[in-house]
């Protein structure tokens, strides 16, 4: 320990006549943060991340586990998530009570997915709108027929568009076709409550061409029933 | 650690000393403030000697990235001479001149980073403007992997400006997109589909911790931090559509913006250097057009773009004078006008348009998926280079600033 100290303190020494060195005179040799310096230079710094002109030091740690907030850590998030996790639970806010006007809460995951049934009910959609129209009406029609005759089942539509749009107008206008259905689907007397939306925007392709036969497969709202296959004529 | 603030500000003080001589005493000011409206300026002939192969290259795409040519030696303007063992020397000498413009050494960081340095030193001379070789940025990748109702998976990336060091900030094999920095922090926003729908985290780089931002129901993307740290814009579709939000910094606060009629809806915001404007996509008025609103709210007025229309991802310059787009026509193209509207020009093939620091470059992205990568635009002279050494379908840049 003796030496140990002795060597700290000579090291310090250094340093600080390094640093006098450099207060007195301004000379051509640029100190750069990083690594430890040659030439009796003080390290200026851990890392060699300058992300603009922040003043900000240390180094990226991609690597470690990620905290999602959970325990004890203080969660900032001041929106009522209690499950930053995403795990398990309904949001409790933003939800719309009346299930008229917002997306509708999303599934707590304990109801199980159903992507076969409604599958032929796809709608489809023109270039660049969330309008629906012709056999798309006659889709959500017999969508609200079943969710009429099912009333055990919950419902996530799904909005997807083509790869002609960028990235994020592609997830806002996935949105905007899911909710279209939706509330073709709440005009038919379907609750709000039952039906929520997820966007894609152009991340989950039907398709994969870059044509047009590719792309009207892909600008699509999709059904994905809740609660498992139909108890037929459970209710009617 | 004491001494960090004084060394700093000392070699800041001499090379803007350097600077200031250099600029007094210089006939022809090469230097021109950036008008992308006009021509395209000139490039800049400049040769290195002295350099082994790996420190060459560093400054050859430093400086060819901002509008140098590299050219052999005695054929440049300018040359750039020096040695890098052990560490990287640099003396910038012009032709004609008795004197050099500047002659360093380098010390700490290794030796990338002090070629880097050097480079930033050589811009900082030639065009009197901070440099971004030693910048980074944030982007998302496609891995090329489906998941399982053929999601395209990708993960939040950060790198170098130059794609080296790059790292995977984000491990959830899900959908991951539209990273932003925290300004002057190793912090950034996403999106991540991790939960099975799209949330709005923030991740502090230093620690690894994460934490949810914003997890409405429905739509919650496109964060935008304000230059001045202080709020966040984004796109959430909580009331029934795709909206303009803003909220506080740490989440609090959410105030809806817009309250556009179905069927239009809004989407990839950004702000102005002064934290008091935000840009964004709505399709208020049929196709895609910019808008701008005050983060306090009011009314949305279109940014004029003289006709051109489909505009998407704006970004603001950090000098306030411009914004890039994406007109999507089917075909992405980079557009830029100036931030009060007028008449937009075409400056590139490709999309998701993001200003370096001095408001100088673009990185952007080019190609189309599953071989999408990141390219550096300089403006002044539209000369284009790639982002080397990162892997995967790249897209959605975010420049630190």
């Amino acid at each position: 320990m003796n030496s140990l100290a002795k060597f700290g303190l000579l090291i310090l020494t250094l340093a600080a006549l390094a640093g006098a060195g450099c207060k007195k005179k301004p000379a051509n040799i640029t100190p750069l943060p990083g690594q430890s310096a040659p030439s009796g230079l003080t390290d200026l710094g851990q890392s060699p991340i300058r992300p603009g002109s922040g003043a900000n030091k240390g180094s990226i740690n991609p690597g470690t586990p990620f905290n999602t907030g959970g325990g004890t850590q203080s969660n900032p998030n001041p929106f009522g998530v209690s499950d930053p996790n995403g795990t398990s639970g309904r949001n409790g806010v933003g939800s719309n009570p009346d299930g008229t006007g917002g997306p509708g809460d999303r599934p707590d995951g304990s109801k199980a997915e159903d992507r076969e049934t409604l599958k032929s009910d796809t709608v489809y959609f023109e270039y660049d709108r969330s309008v629906v129209k012709g056999s798309g009406l006659a889709s959500i029609g017999a969508v609200a027929d079943y969710l009429k005759s099912h009333p055990d089942n919950d419902l996530v539509v799904e909005g997807h568009c083509d790869e002609r749009g960028t990235e994020e107008y592609n997830r806002a206008l996935g949105e905007r076709r899911a909710l279209a259905i939706r509330e073709r689907l709440i005009n038919l007397g379907i609750a709000g409550s039952r039906i929520t939306t997820i966007s894609y925007g152009k991340d989950r392709p039907a398709e994969l061409g870059h044509d047009e036969a590719s792309w009207a497969k892909n600008r699509r709202g999709e059904f994905v029933l809740l609660g498992g296959p139909a108890k037929v004529g459970s209710l009617k | 650690m004491i001494k960090l603030p004084r060394i700093l500000q000392q070699s800041t003080t001499f090379a803007a000393l350097a600077a200031l001589c250099a600029s007094l005493t210089l006939g022809e000011d090469i230097s021109s403030p950036i008008d992308v409206t006009a021509k395209t300026s000139r490039t800049i002939p400049i040769s290195l000697s002295g350099y082994p192969s790996e420190i060459e290259q560093v400054l050859s795409f430093d400086l060819s990235v901002v509008g140098f040519d590299i050219v052999s030696a005695g054929k440049g303007q300018f040359e750039l001479r020096g040695s890098a063992d052990p560490a990287v020397k640099g003396a910038l000498l012009e032709t004609g001149a008795a004197q050099p413009r500047f002659s360093r050494i380098y010390a700490g960081g290794g030796i990338r980073t002090q070629a880097h340095a050097l480079a930033d030193d050589v811009v900082k001379e030639v065009l009197k403007l901070p440099g971004i070789a030693r910048t980074r940025i944030a982007y998302r990748s496609a891995t090329g992997e489906r998941g399982v109702h053929h999601d395209i998976i990708s993960e939040i990336y950060v790198s170098d400006y130059d794609g080296a060091n790059s790292g995977a900030i984000t491990q959830d094999h899900s959908i991951a997109a539209a990273p932003c920095w925290v300004p002057g922090q190793l912090k950034v926003l996403y999106t991540s589909y991790r939960s099975g729908y799209p949330d709005i985290y923030t991740q502090d780089l230093t620690t690894g911790t994460r934490s949810l931002f914003a997890r409405y129901n429905g739509l919650n993307t496109s964060a935008a931090v304000s230059p001045d740290g202080t709020k966040v814009a984004m796109i959430l579709s909580r009331t029934g559509s795709p909206s303009l939000w803003v909220a506080n910094i740490d989440g609090s606060n959410p105030k809806q913006l817009t309250k556009t009629p179905a069927p239009g809806y809004e989407a990839s915001p950004c702000w102005s250097p002064d934290s008091r404007t935000i840009c964004f996509t709505s399709t208020a008025e049929g196709k895609a057009q910019l808008y701008t609103i005050s983060p306090s709210g009011g009314t949305m007025t279109r940014l004029r773009t003289g006709g051109i229309l489909q505009c998407t991802e704006p970004d603001w310059s950090p000098d306030g004078k411009y914004i890039a787009f994406t007109r999507a026509t089917g075909e992405f193209t980079i557009y830029v006008v100036p931030s009060g509207g007028g008449d937009a020009q075409p400056l590139v093939a490709g999309e998701d348009p993001c200003w370096s620091p001095n408001s100088r470059t673009i990185v952007f992205t080019r190609g189309r998926d599953p071989s999408r990568r990141l390219s550096l635009l300089d403006v002044p002279t539209r000369r284009v280079k790639d982002v080397t050494r990162i892997s995967g379908s790249c897209s959605q840049p975010s420049w630190t600033r």
